[in-house]
């Protein structure tokens, strides 16, 4: 049995505790905003928060997670500030990574909420995007840098 | 008109230039399309509007990424009077009225939807607005010249009458649709060449998108498949004794394409799988290492049996001048998509359905088909959002490969590809080699240009798999080989790009020697283009040199004053202040005509350690008329991070018949640090539209090259680039 906080509620379940988070999510838990993409860690997709921090979820045993606050895209709530500049700038283009782009984005801002491009650049050069939308990921984590502020606190309550 | 009747829905066609939006009746040959309620107003099979207001289009195509969605949207929200956002859309189903009147298959490739589709969408606006503004007027008894459609609503220019569509559906689905409707002038454009929301972005921003990997209907299980690591071999025999013991796992047995695992869940499935162990027969002959394939095809180029495609007559200045040469080289590529493939299966009562995100719905169709040996028509396929195409998802390997497994199992089921699956077991952009010389003349013009170009052709693999879809069933596979071989011969798609040089050169030659593999070869981001572009467009760098002509101006010179070409060099050199880049920069330009558009890139660099380091990218597109001006200019930005992905790091080597790249680490890819600022130009033009998905990825590895060859002085003639 391992239980967890996601997205705000207490989850319980049975499942062989060496199992990825990732495989957790979408196989027991029908959350399937987070993505499978390689399997090792190398490209991002699956990125989840881990107690706010941004974790590679596919490589991570849902044991890691065993009491602790786990935090997917779906918990975002859609209207997050970084949510919101990702619509506005058109970011996606086949969005398959786009939930990993996020998630790492709002960890970078949680840590850091005013990063500039070299900032940005560095904490998002795990998340691949095959589709080449680096810039508009640069720019939308840029408008959100200059006008707000991130609030960690509000991962919890959402 | 019936209402029975009204669910019998149209066929579209382009007939002597002449757009037709008919009805396709009982009578006539194909099965009806029911989509939506009878209560519906549905015009064509691409529209309906239901009762409540609520509008509905059928995508006839793939989104994978490249904005399909919203510019066809964008089209019909145009001369239908409506906010786009007001357009909600579905993957269209396979059906007939749903093939692509040029291909005549439901697929999407070519970079072809929009120049296809803008006029027909269009239509389809038009149409339903029209039939909607005669329903108004029969409910208000007044001429069509005192109504107007706009923001929905059909309005009297007194005002007194204002409807709103949803109430004009009950009257105008049992009217005849208005057809041969005159479209809006570009003056009176309201979203076309303007709207730059993309219409998915919200639900893949929110992690509610639908792909493949996220179907999952009642009961579905999950299936792994061990597949022999050599394409052109089988199981031989297994033992699933351990597999079988894992915790979570339902059954392991042999299918047709290798060893299924299926568990509930990928990981208690993948986790089993390491525990098979599987025999697979031998490697048979052919071609199995790419130290071999390189020799096959040096040898090619050095034999002269080759097959021309064009031979102009030759230059009388033949022998004369200073003759310049080189030999080009590109590898095998994967498509590295992010979304892993996959699809689900459920069997119906004799036949199928299938959740899939795919290129090719109606490929899908028939690989199932086949697989069950039921009709076509005994297949579904739900279409979903594709987590990256590129070509890779027109092939219908992994249809094929879960229908079978749903076969032996009979439950549900979904099948997913690991990375290194997808890695290992791709449709391989094909190497080429190309031999390319010409004569430099003291007057400054150019001579004898011949390009002789060796490799894998694509089609000989490609075009039997897509006639299975289009011919009927019972025709045996023998006699389309044979036409596969016979256009491998000459594949259109191993010299694309080489053979319509717009250069004024005179005595040009382009000739082809097919050398086959046994190695599953398809089409990727541009196909031949993406290796014709870096031999031609390099060899032209290499003529300027020799004519010690600046590398514009060479261009510019022989070209003719009026074209495309010039156009958009002009343009890129001037976003780019061409030669006048900044201390320790250099740049390399290059332009090329693809899919219809023309394309000029300035690739700007700077030495680290005697490595290229990408400082900025410039780019002009002239597509004729641009319908969402931010999606193109995501387009270009996107084709160039993937070929200066595969220009610096792309490579698949084989070893005896198998793949040795496995992952992200061994196969990479540009990442947010090493791509660098672009600059866009979109040429304004009011001709009609043409490509974009893919247009902007040929040009940028020769340009790369190009300013590689302004740094350093040495020419580079292979990919991925090798320094030092």
């Amino acid at each position: 049995m391992v239980a967890f906080s996601l997205n705000g509620r207490n989850v319980e379940l049975k499942v062989d505790p060496a199992t990825p988070l990732l495989w957790v999510l979408r196989d027991h838990l029908g959350l399937t905003g987070t993505r499978f993409g390689c399997g090792m860690g190398l490209c991002g997709a699956c990125t989840v928060h881990l107690d706010g921090a941004a974790i590679r979820s596919c490589s991570t045993p849902v044991s890691q997670a065993a009491g602790r606050s786990v935090t997917t895209i779906e918990g975002l709530g859609g209207d997050h500030p970084l949510q919101r500049a990702w619509v506005e700038h058109n970011v996606p283009q086949c969005g398959y990574c786009q939930s990993g782009q996020i998630m790492s984005a709002a960890a970078l801002l949680a840590s850091n909420p005013q990063p500039d491009e070299e900032n940005i650049r560095q904490a998002m050069s795990g998340n691949l995007c095959r589709c080449g939308t680096y810039h508009k990921v640069q720019r939308a984590i840029l408008s959100v840098a200059a006008v707000e502020h991130w609030q960690p606190a509000a991962e919890d309550a959402s | 008109m019936s209402l029975t009747r009204r669910q019998f829905i149209r066929n579209v066609s382009v007939t002597g230039g002449a757009l037709t939006l008919g009805f396709q009746l009982t009578a006539c040959s194909g099965k009806p399309l029911q989509l939506g309620s009878e209560a519906d107003f549905q015009p064509d099979a691409f529209l309906r509007i239901e009762p409540d207001g609520a509008i509905i289009l059928q995508i006839p195509k793939a989104e994978m990424g490249q904005g399909v969605v919203t510019g066809m949207v964008t089209l019909v929200a145009e001369e239908l009077e409506v906010h786009p956002e007001r357009i909600g859309y579905a993957m269209a189903p396979v059906h007939s009225a749903f093939a692509d009147p040029e291909m005549r298959l439901q697929i999407t490739g070519g970079s072809a939807s929009i120049r296809v589709y803008h006029e027909i969408l269009r239509q389809v606006g038009a149409s339903a607005r029209e039939t909607l503004i005669a329903a108004a007027m029969q409910q208000s008894g007044l001429d069509r010249a005192s109504l107007a459609a706009r923001d929905g609503r059909v309005r009297s220019t007194d005002g007194a009458v204002d409807l709103a569509y949803a109430d004009l559906v009950a009257i105008a689905r049992a009217l005849p649709v208005v057809s041969d409707v005159a479209l809006k002038p570009a003056d009176q454009w309201q979203w076309i060449g303007h709207y730059d929301q993309r219409v998915d972005a919200q639900a893949k921003t929110d992690g509610s998108a639908r792909f493949g990997m996220d179907a999952s209907p009642e009961g579905c299980l999950t299936a792994v498949l061990l597949r022999c690591p050599w394409f052109d071999g089988a199981v031989e025999s297994f033992n699933a004794e351990h597999a079988l013991e894992h915790p979570g796992v339902v059954a392991v047995f042999a299918t047709e394409h290798g060893v299924a695992v299926v568990a509930e869940g990928y990981w208690p499935a993948r986790q089993a799988a390491g525990k098979v162990e599987v025999t697979f027969t031998p490697p048979g002959g052919g071609l199995r290492d790419s130290a071999a394939i390189t020799e096959a095809l040096t040898a090619a180029l050095d034999g002269d049996d080759f097959a021309s495609v064009r031979d102009d007559p030759a230059s009388a200045k033949a022998g004369q001048g200073t003759l310049v040469s080189g030999r080009y080289a590109v590898p095998f590529l994967a498509h590295a998509a992010m979304e892993p493939l996959n699809a689900t299966c459920r069997l119906t009562e004799g036949g199928c359905e299938v959740w899939v995100g795919s290129q090719a719905p109606d490929l899908a169709q028939d690989a199932a088909s086949r697989v069950l040996d039921v009709p076509r028509e005994a297949v579904v396929i739900h279409n979903q959002f594709l987590g990256g195409g590129f070509g890779r998802r027109a092939a219908a390997d992994n249809v094929a490969e879960v229908v079978a497994i749903a076969r032996e199992l009979k439950r549900p089921v979904k099948l997913v590809w690991s990375r290194e699956d997808d890695m290992r077991h791709d449709w391989y952009r094909p190497p080429m080699a190309g031999a390319i010389e010409a004569r430099v003349h003291a007057d400054g013009s150019i001579s004898h240009w011949q390009h002789r170009i060796a490799g894998p052709s694509i089609n000989q693999q490609v075009l039997p798999v897509l006639m299975g879809a289009m011919l009927p069933q019972w025709i045996p596979g023998g006699p389309r080989q044979l036409v596969g071989d016979f256009v491998g011969k000459k594949d259109f798609a191993s010299v694309e790009g080489s053979k319509e040089l717009p250069y004024q050169f005179d005595g040009v030659s382009v000739s082809y020697h097919n050398v086959p593999v046994p190695v599953p070869l398809g089409y990727w981001r541009s196909v031949g283009h993406s290796h014709n572009a870096f031999v031609v467009e390099s060899f032209v760098d290499e003529l300027a040199h020799a004519a010690g002509v600046d590398p514009l101006e060479f261009r510019r010179k022989h070209l003719a004053a009026d074209s495309r070409e010039r156009r958009v060099l002009d343009a890129v050199a001037a976003a780019a202040s061409w030669g006048n880049a900044p201390a320790g920069h250099y740049q390399g330009i290059a332009v090329h005509d693809s899919f219809q558009s023309c394309v000029a890139e300035v690739v700007e660099i700077s030495l680290v350690d005697g490595k290229p380091k990408l400082e900025h990218v410039y780019c002009a597109i002239d597509c004729g008329q641009v319908i969402n001006p931010d999606i193109v200019r995501d387009q270009m930005i996107g084709g160039i991070v993937f070929a200066l992905s595969a220009a610096l790091h792309g490579e698949i080597t084989l070893k005896n018949g198998a793949v040795e790249q496995s992952n992200y680490h061994d196969y990479q890819l540009l990442r947010q640090t090493d791509t660098p600022p672009m600059t866009v130009v979109l040429i304004d033009s009011a001709a009609p539209p043409t490509g974009v998905g893919e247009p902007g990825t040929p040009p940028a590895a020769p340009a790369l090259a190009n300013a590689l060859f302004a740094a350093t002085g040495e020419r580079q003639r292979r990919l991925p680039l090798r320094m030092g």
